[in-house]
């Protein structure tokens, strides 16, 4: 793993502790393989409305087809794949 | 109507009952903040982190009493402001992000019958449902509902009643330009002594469970009345009415407890125009424990109901039988809550 994914990984999950206000979650506690919904976490649907909002802010990025949601927010890998590739800022 | 429970957070340790033990907290502070429990013990932490301060103070509050007295009838709530802090968040973004992708939460946890609605899905409560937004007079128009709705039912009903507020930085720098704060640290012993303008605001969550049924009754709330931008004397004529339609006069009431809240321009709506109409009543003082809000009369019940308990330790104060809670805001909102101990009955 590069230092450049590693810094974004770890910015992402700061973003998703900040965004979804994780109570008592540190960044090491989340796997990049653990799925966001049904997992440890307990995302729920308002969860992903928050994530979409986190990506537009933070990184430009619009999702706008909810099937495409639906293979981006699988888990900090799958998301971090997408800002990496798609990123406007 | 009879209060059968009650169950309060507030800036001092009312949760554990530690204040009604004598612990007061010593406050010096330019605002009273809440002495929160540890949430996490029964609200599950998925939806802890979503809850602003109004709706964690108000679920902390209202949920011990709906699992200790289940089956209730319906929730009924009185909040001026609801939570405010999300409200400000949520408009401040749709200006940040010029009016963009926005998120839900914050409007959805800043409505002021979020709270209401909440306690109804946790506790799994479809009756009936709702919240009185009336400014100052909020919870006194809960009380008035819960009164009316007691009132159409031969059966044996109970509500859930509550008041919350809570500090925001809008609502507090907002009312300190409208000169209703002091503006600098005030210790809470001293509050009541101050001649200075302004008062130290507070905040916090007070709930009951209001019944038809006598039994087991800690105290009753007798009548609740309210009056706007009143005179003196209309006040006064008011006071006289009030207690007549309750078969009472000035004579009866043993007990007068009084928002007095340290603001020079104001108290003397209590020292000055109630206070003389019962000369031989003790006064009771509460704000000095937990700071000035649009709300706090429900914390005013409450130090009522646990005077009339005997449950207030280190005082003096004889056990009240007929009590009259006065509180107005701003000297324009004026409420009064008539409440009489049930063991003297």
């Amino acid at each position: 793993m590069s230092d450049t994914r590693g810094a974004l990984e770890l910015e992402f999950k700061n973003h998703l502790i900040k965004y979804l206000n994780l109570l008592e979650v540190k960044p090491e506690d989340i796997n990049n393989e653990e799925p966001l919904f049904g997992g440890d976490l307990g995302l729920d649907s308002i969860d992903s409305v928050e994530l979409i909002v986190l990506l537009d802010r933070e990184y430009g990025i619009k999702i706008k087809n909810p099937t495409d949601g639906r293979q981006i927010l699988v888990n900090v890998n799958t998301i971090v794949d997408y800002i990496e590739a798609n990123r406007t800022k | 109507m009879f209060v059968k429970d009650l169950y309060a957070i507030s800036p001092q340790s009312t949760f554990n009952l530690t204040f009604e033990a004598g612990e007061v907290l010593e406050i010096v502070a330019d605002r009273y903040l809440s002495h929160e429990p540890n949430y996490l013990e029964f609200i599950p932490a998925g939806q802890l982190r979503r809850m602003g301060k109004a709706v964690r103070m108000g679920i902390g509050a209202g949920l011990p009493l709906i699992q200790r007295n289940e089956p209730l009838d319906g929730i009924i709530i009185g909040s001026a402001n609801g939570g405010l802090e999300d409200c400000i968040k949520f408009l401040n973004q749709i200006v940040d992000y010029e009016e963009g992708v926005l998120t839900p939460t914050n409007f959805v946890q800043s409505t002021p019958n979020a709270l209401a609605g909440q306690l109804a899905i946790l506790s799994t409560n479809s009756g009936y449902n709702c919240t009185h937004t009336n400014g100052s007079l909020a919870f006194e128009n809960a009380l008035i509902d819960t009164q009316l709705q007691l009132s159409q039912s031969a059966d044996s009903t109970a509500f859930l009643v509550g008041a919350v507020e809570e500090i925001s930085e809008y609502n507090y720098n907002i009312d300190t330009h409208a000169g209703r704060y002091k503006g600098e640290a005030t210790s809470n012993s001293s509050l009541l002594s101050s001649k200075t303008d302004g008062t130290i605001c507070g905040e916090g969550a007070t709930t009951f469970v209001l019944t038809n049924n006598s039994t087991d009754a800690y105290a009753e709330i007798v009548d609740v009345t309210q009056i706007t931008c009143p005179t003196k004397e209309e006040l006064t004529e008011m006071i006289h009415v009030f207690l007549q339609e309750n078969n009472l006069n000035t004579e009866d009431i043993d007990t007068i407890v009084l928002g007095n809240n340290g603001d020079g321009r104001l108290d003397f709506w209590y020292n000055d125009v109630v206070t003389p109409l019962f000369p031989t009543a003790q006064t009771l003082h509460y704000k000095q424990f937990v700071g000035n809000y649009r709300t706090v009369s429900a914390f005013g019940l409450y130090f009522t109901v646990q005077h009339m308990r005997r449950l207030i330790a280190n005082t003096s104060q004889k056990r009240p039988k007929n009590a009259l809670i006065y509180n107005h805001f701003d000297g324009v909102r004026h409420g009064f809550i008539l409440v009489k101990n049930s063991a003297e009955s």
